[in-house]
């Protein structure tokens, strides 16, 4: 197999799993203008969960279900318990300016990463485990042939497609759809047409925690669970949101993806060790060539 | 003397210990048009605001067909039948028109979650659809559907907004200064429009055009510096002393009258 496939497949595979972790990064900041940093401690805590669960004999499939159900569950509480009271604007004079207003769930943000990483060490003792995977990652063949891809892969891959299908529909066809956009693009006027615009919002959390507990449970397989496995999985899915567009759906997924190729191909054709180098000269590039991302409005967010 | 639709009664807002409004009544009846009228800065829009909960009224009561409630929040009016648009457009410039209309159509469909998540909506999704069709042509914006609101002139997106407020058939409507930004003719569309539109529904309208107002108002009130100043109907009213001082700043220099159309 020559090297260019292995690099492609491989970048796909990746590609994917980043592709989910920027799509939820981009809805939580469509619909609550908040860059969630506690996303990756989220799907971590949701897959430690899953784990426990296999490790109690339940199916795999069960696992995952439960995992994805309490993704929404845990990003639809940070939103209820913590920030509709951070920003509702009764608290606090601190509230009253409008950087703080922005700035503050943010803050809150890491502060759950935080305690979620914490709770990972005192439920699971925070030890390092493998993550069990439905397929086994052994390379496909055709008669004698190996390909590049492994059957995890392409279930990864097929997981990750299903999913994106599955949230184009919703975001195109469906009423709800219609209102979640609507809400992220002008508040006052979606709930002057008789939406409640806080209830969408945390549905936004929720469904954003459904795609990194996804992902969670879709990468560390390959990497192993510890509360510090999925923090480089938030970089570079926020990178690949900053690249795609941070306003844009689209351009989160199509961001992770890129940056999937760009990680895999450095991985084969120069070194591992280059990769966050190419990285970061990646983000400058784009940076600099198209700031508003590639397919990010032109129209910067009033903060 | 037809019923009473809306009923405002001494509302009083005061934003950080100013007084943005201060003891203001005003009573729509029904199948009326009133018309709410001032210099800049007489809290024409804070009124509007207030009805329809964008800003917290500080006292006052709100009665709308003769039942008493609290003033409304935002997501609430929809379900009492009330609709507005706003300064400026206020449309969604992502999405399509008819997007756009669909949006103010959507609560009346009362969406399901659950049932949208297993594709059953399509017949929801369908007559959606067609009301929001139905009051784009209406507007007169048939045409203009599949554009997207960036596409479209100022005029053009200004019908689109209206649709959006006409989509679930109120039976009060709300208007920012339909007129302001319109060429005359335009502002002549609107008059006619308005007029059909008022077989339907009760309007409350904020506008400057002097001549509009006056060309389709059943009643008009005047505010200034927060306060009602005159209420009844237009001739009455533009004769009102206090509202010459308040539009010229004095009574009397005759040529100036032109201002309010005397």
């Amino acid at each position: 197999m020559t090297p260019f496939l292995t690099a492609f497949f491989s970048g796909t595979a990746q590609g994917a799993i980043y592709a989910l972790v920027s799509l939820g990064l981009v809805l939580v900041w469509r619909s609550a203008g908040v860059v969630n940093f506690a996303q990756m401690g989220q799907a971590m805590f949701t897959t430690y969960i899953a784990s426990q669960l296999i490790q109690n004999n339940y199916s795999y499939w069960s696992a995952f279900l439960i995992a994805l159900i309490s993704g929404a569950a845990l990003g639809a509480l940070v939103d209820l318990g913590l920030m509709r009271p951070l920003t509702s604007r009764k608290n606090s004079q601190l509230l009253n300016s409008q950087s703080m207003r922005t700035t503050i769930p943010v803050i809150a943000s890491l502060g759950i990463l935080g305690v979620l990483k914490a709770l990972a060490g005192i439920f699971w003792a925070g030890e390092e485990r493998g993550f069990p995977s439905p397929v086994a990652p052994n390379a496909i063949k055709i008669g004698d042939t190996s390909l590049a891809i492994t059957g995890f892969d392409l279930f990864v891959i097929g997981t990750v497609f299903l999913t994106l299908v599955l949230t184009t529909i919703f975001f195109t066809k469906t009423g709800m759809g219609l209102a979640m956009r609507a809400s992220a693009l002008n508040p006052e006027v979606t709930r002057l047409s008789g939406i409640k615009v806080g209830s969408v919002r945390t549905l936004g959390w929720a469904i954003s925690g459904i795609a990194s507990s996804l992902a969670g449970l879709l990468v560390t397989p390959r990497t192993n669970l510890s509360p510090n496995t999925l923090d480089l999985l938030l970089i570079i899915g926020f990178t690949a949101a900053v690249v795609g567009g941070l306003s844009s759906l689209a351009g989160s997924v199509l961001g992770g993806f890129i940056l999937g190729y760009v990680i895999s191909f450095v991985n084969v054709y120069s070194a591992p060790e280059n990769v966050f180098i190419a990285i970061l000269a990646f983000l400058l590039l784009a940076l600099f060539l198209r700031p508003q991302g590639i397919l990010g409005s032109k129209e910067v967010r009033s903060v | 003397m037809s019923s009473s639709l809306l009923a405002i009664s001494n509302l009083s807002v005061s934003f950080g210990g100013v007084e943005a409004l201060t003891n203001v009544s005003i009573d729509v009846p029904k199948n009326s048009v009133v018309g709410l009228i001032g210099p800049n800065g007489a809290g024409k829009t804070t009124v509007l605001n207030c009805i329809s909960g964008l800003v917290k009224s500080g006292s006052g009561t709100f009665a709308f067909e003769g039942v008493k409630r609290e003033f409304p929040k935002p997501h609430e009016l929809v379900d009492l039948g009330i609709t507005r648009t706003l300064q400026g457009v206020g449309l969604f410039n992502e999405l399509s028109v008819l997007q756009n209309v669909m949006v103010g159509a959507d609560k009346n469909y009362k969406p399901n979650f659950m049932k949208e998540l297993f594709g059953l909506s399509g017949k929801v999704e369908a007559g959606l659809k067609e009301r929001a069709e139905e009051a784009l042509a209406w507007t007169g914006a048939t045409g203009l559907i599949g554009s997207k609101p960036s596409e479209l002139s100022y005029p053009d997106s200004k019908r689109v907004a209206l649709a959006r407020a006409l989509v679930i058939n109120p039976k009060l409507l709300l208007l920012d200064e339909p007129a302001a930004g319109l060429g005359q003719d335009d502002i002549d569309a609107l008059a006619a429009l308005i007029k059909q539109i008022k077989r339907r529904c009760s309007i409350l309208i904020v506008e400057h055009h002097v001549d509009f107002v006056r060309d389709i108002s059943d009643s008009v009130s005047v505010l200034n510096f927060g306060k009602l100043i005159a209420a009844g109907n237009f001739d009455e009213v533009k004769r009102n002393p206090a509202v010459i001082e308040a539009y010229l700043g004095h009574t009397d220099n005759p040529d100036e009258n032109s201002k309010l159309g005397i």
